[in-house]
């Protein structure tokens, strides 16, 4: 056979492109599947269910690597990321830590994590649904695995609903009450309770806040655009979603304490039977099993243009500094396997962020009836809506939506002020 | 005697100075020095240092990871025209002002009462001291309890008697007043217990001849007692100052700044700069501002305290 220059070169680039690309971290790394030694800090805060998963997936990770030994550094929520912080700027931070998904733009745009596309499959995303590989991107490349998603449902007192003639409620997402309807069963609540009482409380308290971006979802709006620098929040979907939203305080369904700025958490007042709903992450469904003493369910929030939920949850994600990227890497593949994640989900009543889990279900281990709902909602929080709370500027967004919100929900500031505010915040967060 | 004179030298009379004089200080300075040098070393390394630090923080635009850009006084600037700046340091004013006489004012009543002849005084001081054990958020997170508007203690009272409830979260005064409340359950113990040492050690005679010349009690309160306590006066006025000036676990805790800031002071506003914002050169010139007030008041109560003991 004759090799003319053609085939030659032809032949010498298929030959070598894997290595080229491989060099530019596009590419396919070698596959991750020999035993790894060494040893991890992974710092985390958590229920005691999510520490006990991690307990279990860490042992499992060691079983499955021998020389690999990985120490869980469990710290109180409020200490996490301040401790963090600390020892981000000392140079002594653990090889791995848990980050919200509201918060990890601010490590992975700041060069504080590591880049997993070069060790990674790149076959690996195909393992997440699109809005959960999207809420762990930076630059476009990955920082981190999106470990597990919550998102908030309604959890309602069935009495109070039955004292107030509100029906079946809705069992399918698509099928969740338009605002319109939610609005009637709030009215009718109302109608049925005393003063002191309230239709619903919304988990939209401190960092908290990035829950009223649901709303503004599901309004069709965003809040940036896809530059993730251009605010885009001073919309017809802005406003409407902002007029709903704060008609909820002087129409009597939230009580006033449900304000941004509160320390009253929704669920404390929900817990208390103050209110008769309350939006609610998956998360909080082992200890309202385990507490409360009256009869519960849970159906979807309501949409209006179309469904949308918050991408709550956490991503893992390994440090630059950390001197064993390798056996990182691996750990968080391993932590994103289908068997831990499943185990993990089901034991902390949390959503997987595997398309497989996603499509087959899953069971939360206490009142499994709800998975269903959860599951449901997660299903219909859209990639670009993820991708936007993954800015790297999120944590200045959220103290500009924060101290916004406030002054329109409680403070009478107009709608449109408002919008211009956060528009404007939002500009200087990202010198947009 | 040995060493006053020097060889060929006649003593310097009324000069006042002589050789034992001039070594025995410098032996005693030696000592202090000596006794002295842990404190400074300490409060070099964990105040002085961090203090610098911040300072020069407060000169740069950082997030804190990795190096800042200096900026000169912009940041200081900055909280010339930043309005949520300005309402946490009137309502760090505002709660020092309200905070640290009442809890004088009630420590010194306590005290008194605690130090006449009273039954159990024992276990009253006991109870009265028993806040100071407690930390600063086990402190916030009774006071959540009791005053949430909700589900608090205090609003199911008043509800049961058929009054109001109180907004304690979601109106702004009741905020700002449940976290004084607190504050001063938590702080009237250790005001009392400083006027309870003060109390002891006044002379008993001196409150006999004024009974005895026909003051009344609350003369004798007025016009012996209160001026005899002028010390602890001043050493907790410029405590409970700096104390208040400080406050943060409680307010963190209990209001979280809200609601609309109305309990916001500049240490929660340093703190969500710093960690929240992550702002951390406007974060520190907060905190050198806040620094510069409480060295500024401390100076002024210093130099009035001297002067009124010249005066005395």
């Amino acid at each position: 056979m004759e090799l003319s220059r053609r085939h030659f070169l032809a032949g010498a680039g298929a030959v070598s492109l894997p290595l080229v690309l491989a060099a530019c971290g596009f590419a396919p790394a070698a596959p991750k599947s020999t035993p790894k030694a060494g040893t991890l800090t992974f710092t985390t805060w958590g229920t005691d269910s999510e520490l006990a998963g991690f307990r279990k997936g860490i042992s499992a990770f060691q079983a499955a690597n021998p020389g690999a030994t990985v120490t869980l550094n469990a710290v109180p929520y409020k200490e996490m990321f301040t401790n963090i912080d600390a020892q981000l700027q000392a140079g002594n931070p653990p090889d791995i830590f848990r980050v919200q998904y509201y918060n990890f733009g601010s490590y992975a745009g700041r060069g504080q994590l590591l880049d997993l596309s070069t060790q990674l499959d790149s076959g690996f995303r195909d393992r997440f649904t699109p809005a959960a590989w999207s809420a762990v991107q930076n630059g476009g490349k990955p920082f981190g695995v999106p470990h597990h998603t919550d998102t908030s449902a309604i959890l309602y007192n069935k009495a109070a609903f039955e004292t107030a003639g509100v029906g079946p409620v809705p069992t399918a997402v698509e099928d969740a009450w338009t605002w319109d309807e939610f609005e009637k069963v709030a009215q009718k609540l109302r109608d049925s309770m005393p003063a002191d009482k309230y239709p619903f409380a919304v988990n939209w308290q401190g960092n908290g806040v990035t829950r009223w971006l649901n709303w503004l979802f599901q309004a069709d709006g965003r809040f940036l655009e896809d530059d993730l620098v251009t605010p885009a929040i001073k919309s017809k979907a802005g406003a409407t979603a902002l007029d709903f939203t704060r008609s909820f305080f002087p129409k009597g369904f939230v009580p006033p304490s449900d304000s941004v700025q509160s320390s009253t958490l929704a669920a404390d007042i929900w817990f208390s039977q103050t209110s008769a709903m309350g939006f609610a992450g998956a998360f909080l469904i082992p200890s309202a099993a385990k507490t409360l003493d009256f009869d519960w369910g849970a159906t979807f929030f309501p949409r209006n243009v179309r469904a949308g939920g918050d991408l709550g949850g956490n991503a893992l994600v390994a440090t630059s500094e950390t001197s064993n990227p390798e056996l990182a890497a691996s750990f968080l593949d391993f932590m994103t396997q289908e068997q831990p994640m499943r185990d993990f989900c089901s034991g902390a009543s949390l959503l997987p962020t595997r398309a497989d889990l996603v499509a087959g279900g899953i069971e939360f281990a206490q009142r499994s009836d709800l998975s269903p709902v959860f599951v449901g909602q997660a299903s219909v929080v859209q990639a670009q809506d993820a991708g936007q709370v993954a800015s790297p500027d999120m944590t200045k967004i959220i103290t500009v939506l924060k101290d916004q919100l406030e002054l329109a929900f409680v403070g009478g500031q107009s709608t449109d002020d408002t919008l211009t505010a956060i528009s404007a915040g939002i500009a200087k967060a990202t010198g947009g | 005697m040995t060493g006053q004179f020097v060889a060929g030298q006649a003593p310097t009379v009324g000069s006042g100075r002589s050789a034992r004089p001039r070594t025995r200080p410098r032996g005693e300075a030696r000592a202090a020095y000596f006794f002295l040098t842990p404190n400074v070393v300490l409060l070099g390394l964990f105040v002085f240092l961090p203090l610098g630090g911040a300072l020069i923080l407060s000169l740069q635009r950082t997030d804190g990871f990795g190096e800042g850009s200096f900026i000169g006084g912009a940041n200081y600037a900055q909280l010339l025209s930043d309005p949520l700046f300005w309402r946490a340091a009137v309502n760090t004013v505002l709660f020092t002002v309200l905070v640290t006489p009442l809890s004088m004012g009630l420590g010194l009543l306590a005290a008194v009462l605690l130090n006449s002849v009273l039954p159990a005084r024992g276990f009253f001081r006991s109870i009265m001291i028993l806040p100071m054990a407690i930390s600063g958020v086990a402190t916030a997170l009774m006071g959540v309890l009791i005053f949430d508007e909700n589900s608090g203690v205090v609003d199911k009272m008043l509800r049961f008697m058929g009054l109001p409830g109180v907004p304690w979260q979601s109106g702004g005064a009741a905020a700002f007043a449940s976290v004084v409340i607190m504050t001063l359950w938590w702080r009237v113990g250790f005001n009392m217990l400083i006027y309870l040492a003060g109390l002891q050690g006044i002379s008993p005679e001196l409150i006999e001849a004024a009974r005895l010349d026909g003051a009344t009690g609350l003369q004798r309160l007025r016009f012996v007692t209160v001026p005899l306590l002028g010390p602890s006066s001043f050493f907790l006025l410029v405590l409970n100052v700096i104390y208040s000036f400080q406050v943060f676990d409680l307010v963190f805790v209990m209001t979280g700044g809200g609601p609309q800031n109305a309990t916001s002071v500049l240490v929660t506003y340093a703190y969500d700069q710093a960690f929240v914002t992550r702002d951390q050169g406007y974060a520190a010139a907060i905190g050198i501002v806040l620094m510069v007030f409480a060295l500024v008041f401390t100076a002024v109560q210093w130099r009035y305290n001297k002067s009124r003991d010249r005066g005395e």
